[in-house]
């Protein structure tokens, strides 16, 4: 790995946990409610560097703020995990085979649709074991996460024309 | 912010609509489809000791003060079926489909309906 990209990933993965970290003291109506702030930078990094670039900063991010936060290895960072994976998992092939269909907008909301959907398969499995609950409570979470998820490419949109702003043609 | 709207491609507003479309339909297929389940709450002494859901059919012996109680859930309805309390009001109680059924001697509260049966049972907590 050049050392430019390592650079790369660990400003990356600073800005990622600050943003994770952030939303973390906001208030929330709902406990488990999350904004997903720090699945901007996904995008950025997988719009700018690439999917293991992304990857990487996704898996450090997660990883990092659990052990912040005590959760390590525990039933919050199990969700958070799998989520984190198959969100860049689904971002990152939709970004190869789409060539360009989609734009950051487009990349967030797949990525928070397999966040959640992911989220919802895992607490099933793990912890609720109840199908009715895990429907009645879905079509409301993706409600939330496509709203959020929207927000999200939109910023990151953003971020990403201020970032090749003064260089345009880096990527 | 507008320039970021502006500059969302085809497929992101198509996918963007389709999203919030399909989980808005979702919201209310799943509530048809899906009845809000009830579910019978057991507490001895103050304690969950059997949780259930209301529509499947079960019949358990439980441990309480005074012996054995045996509650039955049959067609969404509960009831006591056996008790070995002195007066038995409990088991005179009946089916139940909806409220709690109560056994002084025994400790035993039986919790039928959804979570909001719990809700009123904690907010009597708070201010009883």
């Amino acid at each position: 790995m050049p050392l430019q990209d390592k650079y790369r990933i660990a400003v990356l993965s600073a800005y990622a946990l600050v943003l994770h970290g952030f939303e973390a003291i906001l208030p929330m109506p709902i406990p488990w409610l999350r904004l997903g702030l720090a699945n901007i930078i996904t995008v950025v990094a997988l719009l700018l560097y690439g999917f293991r670039t992304a990857m990487t900063v996704t898996l450090i991010r997660i990883i990092l703020a659990s052990m912040f936060t005590g959760t390590f290895l525990g039933p919050a960072f199990m969700l958070s995990l799998g989520g984190g994976v198959a969100s860049t998992l689904a971002v990152g092939s939709v970004h190869a085979l789409s060539q360009g269909l989609f734009g950051p907008v487009g990349l967030s909301l797949i990525g928070s649709f397999f966040h959640n959907a992911a989220q919802l398969a895992l607490a099933y499995l793990l912890f609720i074991q109840r199908i009715e609950a895990v429907l009645l409570i879905s079509p409301v979470i993706f409600l939330i996460g496509t709203s959020t998820g929207a927000v999200n490419g939109l910023i990151a949109d953003l971020l990403l024309k201020n970032i090749r702003k003064p260089v345009p043609d880096k990527v | 912010m507008k320039r970021a709207i502006r500059d969302m491609t085809i497929a992101d507003r198509v996918l963007l609509v389709m999203l919030l479309a399909l989980s808005l339909t979702g919201i209310f297929i799943v509530r048809e489809a899906v009845p809000l389940t009830a579910e019978v709450i057991v507490e001895v002494d103050g304690r969950a000791v059997f949780t259930a859901p209301l529509d499947a059919d079960k019949n358990v012996l439980l441990d309480s003060i005074h012996g054995k109680i045996g509650i039955e859930i049959k067609d969404r309805m509960v009831r006591i079926n056996e008790a070995h309390c002195p007066n038995r009001l409990c088991m005179k109680e009946g089916w139940v489909s909806q409220g709690v059924i109560v056994c002084l001697p025994n400790k035993v509260v039986v919790f039928v309906g959804g979570r909001g049966n719990r809700l009123n049972k904690e907010l009597d907590a708070v201010t009883g």
